[in-house]
């Protein structure tokens, strides 16, 4: 589990934004994790995608490591940000943009918009 | 106990919410990953109670999975929270 950590520690301090989901950004396995991954590609952030349905280990890990019992997951600047509610919330209300600018990730405003426009 | 009442009796006790639903979305889900014959995988649950204001979003959530219990959030496929005071 130590390991482990290290590994889950490595990956959320070495890329500014990590979606834990299962599959892939670009084939997603779960329609919340799906949901996730298509509001961060259509706001044209850079993540780091990973699949927990490729390692056992990480699937339970991820869960451990942050004291939350599903997939997907959301780090953004090693901060836990949330899960697949949290997030669609977060893009809705504006609070994701807002996240973003404060930890100086690089997003799409126009297409934020866009979503909430579409959920209006 | 069905699960759906299971989930509707610890958040009952644990909030005394105002408002409190519990919908079985299983069905929607038949053929998806996590699906089970007779539903009681997925689950959307909106909830308001007094409880959970002042606290962030994801202490919000920790509270509910708090309150659910490892066990039964263990066998639950997908949770969907709608969480408001």
């Amino acid at each position: 589990m130590t390991d482990m950590k290290d590994r889950i520690r490595e990956t959320i301090e070495g890329n500014d934004v990590v979606l834990y989901m299962k599959g892939t950004k670009t084939m997603p396995q779960c329609g919340f994790s799906s949901r996730v991954a298509g509001v961060l590609n259509y706001m044209g952030v850079e993540y780091q995608d990973v699949n927990v349905l490729a390692d056992e280990e990480i699937r339970q890990g991820i869960k451990e490591f942050s004291d939350w019992p599903t997939i997907p997951q959301l780090y953004v600047k090693g901060e836990f940000v949330g899960g697949c509610d949290i997030v669609t919330e977060m893009t809705l209300s504006g609070e994701l943009d807002e996240l973003f600018d404060k930890k100086g990730v690089a997003y799409s405003k126009e297409a934020a918009e866009k979503i909430r426009e579409a959920n209006a | 106990m069905s699960v759906t009442e299971e989930i509707r009796n610890r958040l009952e006790q644990a909030f005394r919410p105002t408002l409190l639903e519990v919908v079985d979305d299983s069905e929607r889900h038949r053929g998806h990953a996590g699906y089970r014959e007779g539903g009681e995988s997925h689950f959307n649950v909106t909830i308001r109670a007094a409880a959970f204001a002042g606290m962030s979003r994801i202490e919000r959530h920790r509270a509910v999975h708090a309150a659910l219990g490892k066990d039964l959030v263990g066998r639950i496929h997908a949770l969907a929270l709608d969480i408001g005071a």
